[in-house]
């Protein structure tokens, strides 16, 4: 189990990190609180069966985070009008 | 003091000004010299007291080094414990330096998680898996981060 646990934690920190590199304020925001919602709504899952097919699942989103973020980068459309309040603000 | 020769020579190239103003900045860039040892600030107060004796003549000169401001044990703590109490799972009136995440607070590995995420936001470097997983209260993060920065007053 605590091989699961260090994993899924590893996971968990990797999708974040890569998630908060998302140029678009909609991209961003959305996997950020998409990723925290999944890893919170499986937290008691015990069956391994079932836990490996989390992860595969983790690590293919993650994978696919990385590629849209290039994407994103390739293709930005600029900050939304929230986003220049913010920076000004901050 | 950079700075002040960048505005002095600025100064220069806008004729008539020049001769009133020198003695008068040289007196500056003495007093500014005396008082602020540390560059980053005498460029900024000098830039000031400029654009108050020249009202035509706006300009920043505020430089921007690739420096952070020094960090002293207190400063960090206080940063560490503003950004839990922001953190919407703890309870502010629950935290102290010595509270830990999981026993005192109440909150999981993930919360965990989230909160060393966000120390790397608010301090700016990453911190590895491995140390990642030790700290476990707002202390441990402030010896860390200490360590990590070189603060040891």
């Amino acid at each position: 189990m605590s091989s699961f646990r260090s994993k899924v934690l590893s996971l968990y920190r990797n999708l974040i990190r890569e998630s908060k590199k998302f140029n678009s304020y909609s991209y961003r925001t959305y996997t950020l609180e998409k990723v925290k919602y999944e890893f919170r709504e499986n937290k008691n899952v015990m069956d391994a069966v079932k836990l490996s097919q989390l992860i595969k699942k983790a690590e293919d989103n993650l994978q696919m985070i990385r590629r849209q973020v290039i994407v994103g980068e390739l293709y930005g459309e600029g900050h939304l009008v929230i986003e220049h309040h913010q920076e000004k603000k901050g | 003091m950079a700075g002040l020769v960048k505005c002095a020579r600025t100064l220069l190239s806008a004729p008539g000004v020049t001769r009133c103003i020198l003695p008068r900045l040289s007196a500056a860039a003495l007093v500014n010299y005396k008082h602020n040892a540390k560059q980053l600030h005498s460029c900024t107060v000098s830039s000031q007291i400029l654009s108050l004796m020249i009202p035509g003549i706006q300009q920043s000169f505020v430089r921007t080094y690739s420096g952070k401001p020094p960090l002293t044990i207190k400063m960090v703590e206080e940063r560490v414990l503003l950004v839990l109490r922001l953190y919407d799972k703890i309870d502010p009136y629950k935290l102290s330096v010595d509270s830990h995440f999981m026993k005192d607070l109440g909150l999981d590995s993930l919360d965990q998680i989230e909160i060393v995420m966000a120390m790397e936001d608010e301090f700016g470097f990453e911190i590895p898996d491995s140390d990642a997983d030790r700290l476990m209260t707002p202390k441990d993060i402030v010896q860390y981060v200490c360590d990590k920065e070189d603060v040891y007053d």
